[in-house]
């Protein structure tokens, strides 16, 4: 018997000791951890590819309702009076620091500015053909830029992040270092080393191009005001010969002609969840009812519709989408539950429509994530260089790209929308300001525009526009808690 | 002092004379059991002072040599020895009456058991007998009321709903679970529902740190003790029970019918409905609720034994409808017990629990039918099929609905114990708790309206498994010097978790019938297919020491050290150490004899446990395949891989500190029995996701673990018993307590974190809760409504929020700058209770019993999300239809709307969660002895049981007790399965 309890014993003491350290020690499954990606030419590739997929999220989209249509003349809030409460505080400029979408989208940036931080950091150690590597790297310097551009015009002076694990002691940098260090030399770098649009296999369209980089750089050039640059970047785009406007603007944005050759960056989506490859951008703005392909936010404004019947300009229909409308063979009756018209003292301010920018057929939610946002079109690169030929003194020569605009606007109906012939700089750049309200209706731009033209206090003063405050955004509240307020809230919030 | 036990125990001796002294005699004689009335195998007979002693036989007969004058003491467990002098008689019958004395029990904790004089540390045991009293679906349910500390909360009547089991509050800001420990096997508390009632011998709640530090990393939250039956030695035992149930909604909510919603529209949009004495009136509650669904509860066990081997094994079979179709339970589960002596000195045994579920998932239609308009009709005019209804149509949702989950778990134990050395025993356990489950849910094509349709039929299928096991070595070693008594333990574990799932959907399967509903139906090209495993381990060392001295003085102390994978190399241990005293005054030479108290005991502990309840991913910033992007003319997905959030190498285990002082009081012998505690719990370095500083980049919506709170709670609780007679009447009263105070001294503070926690999302974007410095866990966060504006004049002279007029709710400025802005949003509530108390009677005369169990809880407040989402124009509660009419009206409620203004989270959306309900009252008769032995039966009862008779509550949702699915978004009702009065007839049979 002591036999027996003495092996027991000694088999006890050895199953104390025989405890690895190892067991202890249980990475991951399914995934990686930094270090050990991307470490090849298909990681690389599968780093930017996901920096990419940011663009779809739906938080990018100033945290994924489209609020600067909502602030700006082309839209209001929309949706049903109890829906999306939160963002009705945009349609008067009442929002607070606190508010959820500006969290959502400076975060949303800045996960997709990681993501691009990864490839530019880890893709230079990797050994892999150079062609490739340097187009992957442009093209992840190309996306860094668009969303240090968004964080840029939306909230100023931002922490100015360029590695994967920034130290948690940053400050805001003033905007002009991000443009200088971040966003002019990346986008510097992707003209030069990304192919254009006719370079790219026929399976990368949509890949950025030196066209998006060129037109993105223009862009920004544009809103800080240095029209020279803007000149001889969108003539580049112009004389490239890559990209020429569509025919017919009814074609502009049909679910059948994406990627059209007016475009020169665009989001791929596919008619599916997001998972699956698709954008909840068309949903959030997709008819609210019958059909049901989303919740009807950012309705557009009835000015806006007013202004177009005013003018008789036929970009109206393909712009709005009415209800009792039928598009691709449904019809749009909206939702019952919400008034289909609203009135003050008598007067109708607001009817229910919606952006059919972003209407993609079908009867069903999930299709309605198939519609491509547009980011920059050949039309905006035009009035781009009208307006800087107008600033620059060249008013004359703005006039035939302004009028190019115009004309396709007009189509057949050639008792609307005469050429434009004045070359009066201050009447011309009124008449550019206007036509890109009518050609980019909401499509994200027509608030920066009035911000950077210093006209957004005069048209947005009925909405509550108050100036040296809303021309940007708040800094998420939660950001100034955290830092203890090392990060510091912009003027007037 | 010991006299007490004289009315529980009766000897009774035959007595044939035959006198001859001080010579050597053969006694012989029988060992029954009074409570059995049937011969005791294996009772152990001494004669003090001599090595003499015997063993009864297999007809509980013993022989024995000894002198008259002698005594004998006859022992055996479970049963209050008896010391009998020999006299003349050389023949002895002996009764042996079961050990069931308040306190001389023998109480089960971590690695061992103790005798509960020598206690320390705060531990409630509950016994068989008090569990079957109240027989319900869910083990842990039968706990209710019986526990100072124990909060459990029914908050959700759906079939095999879990019930939510907090212990001394809420220590915690990630999982408040306690553990449960089923016959060794450290498990959690869902683990319980393997069990029936009936299986249990007895459940015992460890609360302070003396008593849980002992498990280490997992005790912070308590740990509740399960042992289950063993067969006892002799004939086979064998008990049968069944009861039948119906079960309804135990109140409804109140809605607006058809003619009181189209006034309100009418007032928003004048003119909607001109003619409102032909609208429909739908009450979709009646429409989907049933009244008496059926419950059935079935079990058999049979146990027995000889001195060599026992066994038990039950049988349970439970099938309850539920009161929404389409969500219904069936369980079967199987207990086996078994254990063999290989020699005088080892044996080996296996305990197991096995449990096999089917599950129908009732379809989310509460809150569709609070919010379906009440004028419109549920089927089109012909009849022919469902009618579209604003807010869905309730009826349709569940008939389009099919979701099943099954599964099958099984857990167990096998063991060995070694005695050597007379008084070591060393034991080596394998331990397992397997879990395999599946799930199905298919929807078919419909149409019903826009807003419900399905235009491809879609299938989803998940199967997983959960392993656990658990290799366990201890040694305990037991001895008494004179009047020192000394135990001590030492033991090692090693614990290994693996995870795996495996899940597919697809759409379009070729017929909609349930013989289609697997993937390979499907088309291929909707086919999607998920796989992850996740693995973590745990390896610890534990010892502890018990030391009395002539039961007066009592010290405990025990330390555990455990490893972990969840924590980074720097962090991987962590040491959980506690110390206890107790001090038995009555024991005392100098206590007096004839005090009204017979008993008065003092408790102090102190220690430290852990938590390490999160994913053992948690330390790794992940990089995952799957995030795709989307190019080509012909627009295709192209891979792409990148962070999956963030993660924090620097975790460590979160600590709670807690102190524990206590009084046990025993007067008039036990009648009245009163037990105090004070409790002081510290948890330091808590486990909480929070958001990072947004400009790392983990993303919205996304947080990592940080150990970065500190949380307090303290409280007094007691229980207090009392029971009596008066003639043939027997009554028996109890009342426990617990007050409870939680406050969060720290979060995040210079981690780069929030130092805010956000939650009680409501799904709109709104979210209703916060946690932060000084205040409790998750109070409710909004403008506080101090009435509604009656005139402009009001609204122009008053701060307010863009958009209010004449009729809107009246926020208060609470900070005084006169604007009303998001910074006057301020504490509305909280929903951790200030007081939890229950009471219980029990009145009984001869056969006949009759008990009743209260619970309820003050100072709780309760969000009513439902009623706050408003997505599209929906039904109202009927509060609403004391809307605002014009100046003077009503200063409660505010104008009709459909959203916007008075939707914004505010006190108008806060109830008192306070309640006392009747729990149970139980009306049972026990067969009279006479009449059991006829029907050849050891004994039997039948019982008619009423459960939530009654509830008084000002909460107007179907019950204040609402669940908070994690801790920081408070208790926010959003439609739950409503609670349900049931009415139960029972049988109970022991032959």
């Amino acid at each position: 018997m002591k036999k027996t309890i003495n092996t027991v014993i000694i088999i006890a003491i050895l199953l104390f000791a025989s405890c690895s350290e190892d067991f202890l020690i249980q990475p991951p499954r399914a995934a990686l951890t930094v270090g050990s990606f991307p470490a090849s030419e298909q990681d690389a590739l599968l780093a930017v590819n996901a920096a990419y997929n940011s663009l779809r999220t739906w938080q990018i989209n100033t945290g994924g309702f489209p609020l600067l249509d909502i602030m700006a003349d082309d839209a209001v809030k929309g949706s049903n009076p109890g829906d999306g409460t939160d963002i009705a505080v945009y349609d008067k400029f009442a929002q607070t620091p606190t508010e959820g979408s500006i969290e959502r989208w400076y975060k949303t940036l800045y996960e997709a500015i990681r993501r691009t931080n990864l490839v530019i950091n880890e893709v230079p150690k990797i050994d892999m053909e150079t062609g490739l590597k340097d187009r992957i790297l442009a093209e992840a310097r190309f996306l860094r830029a668009l969303y240090y551009s968004d964080l840029a015009r939306g909230f100023g002076d931002v922490p100015k992040v360029m590695e994967t694990d920034p130290p948690l002691d940053l400050q805001r940098s003033p905007v002009q270092e991000i443009l200088n260090e971040i966003i002019y030399p990346d986008l510097e770098f992707a003209m030069v080393n990304l192919p254009e649009r006719s370079q790219y296999a026929p399976e990368d369209m949509g890949r950025a191009t030196k066209g998006a980089a060129t037109g993105l750089l223009a862009r920004m050039k544009l809103f800080y005001g240095d029209f020279q640059s803007v000149e001889s970047l969108t003539k580049k785009i112009i004389s490239s010969s890559e990209y020429q406007l569509v025919g017919d603007f009814n074609n502009v944005f049909t679910y059948n002609n994406e990627q059209n050759e007016e475009s020169v960056f665009e989001i791929s989506a596919l008619p599916d969840w997001f998972e699956n490859g698709g954008n909840q951008y068309g949903n959030t703005q997709g008819v609210r009812g019958t059909p049901n392909k989303g919740w009807g936010f950012c309705r557009p404004a009835y000015s806006l519709i007013d202004e177009y019947q005013k003018n008789g300009d036929p970009r109206l229909d393909p712009t709005i989408l009415f209800l009792g409308e039928i598009i691709d063979g449904i019809k749009i009756s909206g939702e019952g539950a919400t008034p289909d018209t609203i009135k003050t003292n008598g007067q109708i301010v607001e009817i229910e429509c919606y952006n059919q920018k972003v209407w993609y057929p079908g009867t069903d939610s999930r299709t309605s994530f198939g519609s491509n946002r547009k980011i920059i079109r050949y039309a905006d690169v035009l009035l781009m260089h009208a307006e800087a030929l107008n600033e620059n003194g060249k008013s004359s020569e703005a006039l035939f790209y302004l009028n190019q605009i115009r004309s396709r606007a007009r189509g057949t109906k050639t008792d609307v929308l005469p050429d434009i012939t004045s070359t009066n700089k201050d009447v011309l750049r009124d008449i550019i300001l206007e036509e890109r309200k009518y050609e980019l209706a909401i499509e994200g731009l027509r608030f920066w525009d009035l911000i950077r033209t210093n006209k957004a206090e005069q048209v947005l003063k009925n909405s509550g526009f108050i100036k040296n405050k809303n021309e940007l955004f708040p800094i998420p509240q939660s950001e100034i808690d955290i830092s203890q307020g090392r990060i510091t809230q912009n003027q007037g919030y | 002092m010991q006299n007490q036990y004289k009315i529980f125990i009766f000897i009774l001796c035959t007595v044939i004379t035959t006198s001859i002294y001080g010579q050597k005699m053969t006694y012989t004689g029988k060992v029954v059991a009074s409570d059995l009335n049937e011969p005791l195998i294996g009772v152990s007979i001494s004669i003090p002072n001599t090595s003499s002693g015997t063993l009864t036989d297999f007809d509980g007969n013993f022989e024995i040599q000894a002198e008259a004058g002698q005594s004998l003491i006859f022992s055996y467990i479970g049963y209050k020895s008896v010391e009998f002098k020999l006299a003349n008689s050389l023949s002895i019958e002996i009764l042996l009456l079961p050990d069931n004395a308040l306190l001389d029990e023998v109480v089960v904790i971590g690695y061992g058991t103790i005798k509960k004089s020598d206690l320390t540390g705060s531990v409630t045991k509950i016994k068989s007998e008090d569990i079957i009293k109240v027989p319900s679906s869910n083990a842990i349910q039968s706990l209710q009321g019986k526990v100072a500390g124990l909060q459990i909360m029914s908050t959700s009547g759906d079939p095999g709903a879990n019930p939510v089991v907090r212990l001394r509050g809420v220590t915690t800001l990630n999982n408040n679970n306690p553990i449960a420990v089923i016959d060794g096997v450290i498990s959690d508390i869902s683990a319980i529902s393997l069990l029936n009632s009936n299986d249990i011998e007895s459940v015992e709640v460890l609360k302070d740190a003396s008593a849980s530090a002992i498990y280490g990393s997992r005790g912070a939250a308590g740990v509740i003790i399960v042992t289950t039956k063993k067969g006892k030695s002799g004939n086979n035992q064998v008990q049968f029970s069944l009861e039948q149930s119906v079960e309804s909604a135990s109140n409804k909510i109140g809605v607006m019918n058809g003619r009181e919603f189209a006034t309100y529209i009418n007032q928003i949009e004048p003119g909607t409905y001109n003619n409102l004495d032909i609208l429909p009136d739908v009450n979709w509650l009646d429409k989907i609720l049933n009244d008496n669904a059926p419950i059935t509860n079935a079990n058999l066990s049979i146990g027995g034994g000889s001195d060599k081997a026992n066994y038990y094994f039950g049988l349970g079979y439970f099938n309850q409808k539920g009161i929404i179709d389409k969500s219904a339970l069936e369980r079967l589960t199987a207990k086996m017990n078994s254990e063999y002596k290989i020699s005088k000195f080892i044996d080996v045994g296996l305990n197991l629990s096995v449990l096999l579920s089917e599950k129908q998932n009732g379809p989310g239609v509460i809150n569709s039918a609070l919010w379906a308009w009440p004028i419109n009709e549920p089927y089109l005019a012909d009849g022919s099929t469902f009618a579209e209804v604003n807010g869905g149509n309730p009826l349709a949702a569940i008939e389009y609905s099919n979701s099943n989950s099954n599964a099958f778990r099984s857990l167990g134990n096998l063991y060995t114990n070694i005695n050597f050395l007379n008084h070591f025993t060393f034991r080596s356990s394998l331990q397992f708790d397997m879990t395999e489950s599946k799930s199905k849910g298919f929807s078919p094509v419909y149409f019903v309206g826009p807003l419900q349709q399905n235009e491809e039929n879609d299938l989803s299928y998940t199967t997983s498994n959960n392993n656990t096991i658990i290799f366990e070595n201890t040694i305990n070693y037991s001895n008494s010097f004179g009047k020192h008594g000394i135990s001590a333990l030492a033991g090692y574990t090693a614990q290994d978790d693996k995870g795996e799932y495996l899940s597919g959907s697809t759409e379009g399967l070729i017929r909609e019938g349930e013989l289609f509903w697997y993937l390979d139906a499907g088309l291929d090209e909707f086919e999607r297919v998920s796989n992850n495993f996740s693995r973590s381990t745990l390896i610890s060392y534990l010892g502890r020491l018990n030391y009395t001295y002539d039961s007066r003085y009592l010290f405990t102390a025990s330390l555990r050290r455990d490893g972990s994978s969840k924590f980074g190399p720097n962090n991987k241990y962590g040491n959980f150490p506690s110390f206890a005293v107790g001090w038995n005054i009555s024991n005392e030479s100098f206590f007096p004899n004839e005090s009204i108290f017979n008993k008065v005991k003092f408790r102090a502990s102190w220690g430290i446990i852990g938590n390490e309840k999160i994913n053992g991913n948690a330390q790794y910033s992940l990089i995952s395949p799957g995030v795709n992007a989307v190019f080509g003319i012909n627009e295709a997905i192209q891979a792409g891989a990148t962070f999956n959030g963030g993660g924090n190498p620097d975790l460590k285990w979160e600590e709670t500190e807690q102190t524990n002082v206590g009084i046990d009081l025993g007067l008039f012998q036990d009648k009245l029995i009163i037990e105090l505690d004070y409790y002081k719990k510290k948890t330091n370095d808590i486990l909480v996701a929070l958001e990072p500083i947004g400009y790392t980049g983990i993303g919205s919506f996304r947080s990592i673990f940080f150990n970065a709170a500190n949380v307090e709670n303290t409280g007094v609780e007691w229980n207090v018993n009392y029971r009596n007679s008066i003639g043939e009447i027997s009554y028996q009263l109890g009342f426990l307590g617990t007050t409870i105070k939680n406050k969060v001294t720290d979060i995040g503070q210079g981690l780069g974190a929030d130092s805010l926690l956000v939650g009680g999302d409501l799904g709109n974007g709104q979210q209703v809760a916060r946690t932060a410095v000084g205040l409790p866990i998750g109070y409710f966060y909004g403008y506080e409504v101090i009435g509604v504006f009656q005139n402009k004049t009001e609204v122009e002279n008053s701060p307010t929020l863009f958009g209010q007029g004449p009729g809107d709710l009246k926020y208060k400025d609470v900070n005084g700058d006169g604007k009303l802005d998001a910074k006057d949003r301020t504490i509305i509530g909280s929903s951790i209770p200030d007081f939890i108390y229950g009471f219980n009677a029990q009145i009984g005369y001869k056969e006949i019993t009759l008990s009743a169990d209260f619970q309820g809880q003050t100072g709780s407040e309760i969000y009513n999300g439902k009623q706050a989402i408003r997505f599209t124009t929906l039904n109202f509660e009927d509060k609403f239809n004391n809307y605002w009419n014009g100046e003077g009206s009503t200063n409660e409620n505010p104008r009709p709307s459909l959203g916007g203004v008075n939707y914004q989270p505010s006190s108008y959306f806060i109830e008192d969660g306070s309640f006392l309900r009747l729990r149970t009252l139980t009306l049972n008769y026990s067969i009279s002895p006479r009449l059991s032995e006829r029907l050849k039966m050891a004994k039997a009862n039948i019982y008619l049981r009423g459960t939530n008779l009654f509830t008084t509550t000002k909460y107007s949702g179907f019950s204040p007790e609402i669940g908070a699915s994690s801790a920081v978004d408070g208790a926010i009702d959003r439609g739950v399965y409503p609670i349900t009065r049931i009415f139960t007839v029972g049988l109970n049979a022991n032959f």
